[in-house]
């Protein structure tokens, strides 16, 4: 049930997210983004409110949302105290991190 | 080019129909939504795939979610073969973004799109139980035996996973076409699950879907990093699957697709045989 509510609890703030962005994005033509926000601009985009930050926010949440059901489901193995699963389940963790790392670098 | 406000109303468009389709015939949206954006918007093929591999990700997540809900999901199952399925989507992506030539992508992806309209027409007859006796040491290992409710009577059935080592190596295979080419690859793990592991169908299906946001994620990053995810067309498509997706569910449990399902599937080999001409005719369409 936990990782039910993660799951839908990341679409939805996702697409309200999104949604934001968008209307923003349509309410002042020419500022829709076409490249991703580096990570370091994306403070001040939320800050001044424009369409890129929340956009960018938005599809940063879907992404995080799978990562964020498998970091769940090693706390859960961690209680059924499954030592193979638990295992799995953080190398699972550690090849999306790795992707992370590498794509930046 | 058209003017950003047409391409991303007609994108959104084709994101709710491509929802709708994929929801109701069993494909995912990614296989639909890219040849749109390069044929007829004339968007990057890469930028396309990584924009696409986020739409896949809410597909999935969005299924995901209620399969997991009902107890469809093989979770071990899925953790276990999701090793494989992240590496082989980091591979993919990588090979997408250098590959010096564009035009091996649209072959590719054309090629995938015919093998797709295979298991579209022919899924395959539904199991509800593995008759096999299988039990590996390395199943027994992973505790992958495991039952499901079947909603269909009501009744609880026991399945056991057979070969999961040659499942974890085709696993690879699967997330390697899902990163590399921006699809979610049920049309590769459905089977897999189905033939080679023995699984049920529901409970494959379920558990398909439950390692593809995780896989899809896997290469979104390498994809938002390097530059190619466009956020604006990334995030039309989301609310677009989104909508769809509810929409085409609800048809599902209405109506058996039969003459749809044929129509679509040559509609699509149609389309999988422009992708692979785009590659010799670049002015193909647009």
């Amino acid at each position: 049930m936990l990782i039910y509510r993660v799951l839908w609890g990341g679409i939805l703030l996702s697409v309200v997210l999104i949604f934001i962005g968008l209307l923003l994005g349509s309410l002042s033509p020419g500022q829709l983004p076409q490249t991703p926000l580096k990570p370091a601009e994306l403070a001040t985009a939320l800050v001044s409110l424009s369409p890129a930050g929340f956009l960018a926010l938005g599809v940063i949440a879907m992404i995080l949302t799978p990562v964020a059901r498998v970091f769940l489901s090693i706390l859960v193995y961690l209680e059924e105290r499954d030592r193979v699963y638990v295992l799995i389940t953080v190398i699972v963790l550690a090849n999306l991190l790795f992707g992370i790392v590498l794509g930046f670098a | 080019m058209f003017p950003l406000g047409v391409t991303l109303v007609a994108l959104l468009v084709a994101a709710i129909l491509a929802g709708v389709a994929g929801s109701y015939l069993g494909i995912g949206g990614g296989i639909l939504l890219i040849p749109f954006m390069t044929l007829a918007l004339s968007v990057d093929i890469r930028v396309a795939i990584a924009t696409s591999i986020v739409g896949v990700i809410a597909t999935s997540t969005g299924a995901a979610s209620v399969y997991v809900r009902d107890r469809l999901s093989h979770l071990r199952l899925g953790m276990f073969l999701e090793v494989a399925t992240t590496l082989g989507a980091i591979a993919g992506a990588f090979v997408a973004i250098l590959v010096p030539d564009r035009n091996v992508l649209f072959i590719l992806f054309g090629i995938v799109m015919i093998y797709a309209t295979g298991y579209m027409v022919r899924p395959g007859v539904a199991t509800t139980a593995s008759d096999a006796k299988v039990t590996s040491r390395l199943a027994a290992r992973l505790k992958l035996a495991d039952e499901y409710v079947d909603q269909a009577d009501g009744t609880t059935r026991a399945y056991d996973v057979a070969r999961p080592g040659v499942g974890f190596g085709f696993g690879a295979i699967a997330g390697a076409v899902s990163g590399l080419l921006g699809v979610g690859g049920g049309f590769i793990q459905v089977p897999l699950m189905t033939v080679v592991m023995k699984i049920p169908t529901k409970p494959a299906v379920a558990t398909s879907n439950f390692m593809i946001g995780v896989t899809a994620a896997a290469s979104a990053f390498i994809y938002y990093s390097g530059g190619f995810l466009d956020p604006t067309l990334a995030g039309v498509i989301v609310v677009g699957v989104f909508a769809g997706t509810r929409v085409g569910t609800r048809l599902m449990v209405r109506a058996r697709p039969g003459m749809i399902r044929l129509a679509f599937a040559v509609l699509l080999a149609a389309i999988g045989v422009l992708m692979i001409l785009k590659a010799f005719i670049p002015g193909l369409i647009v």
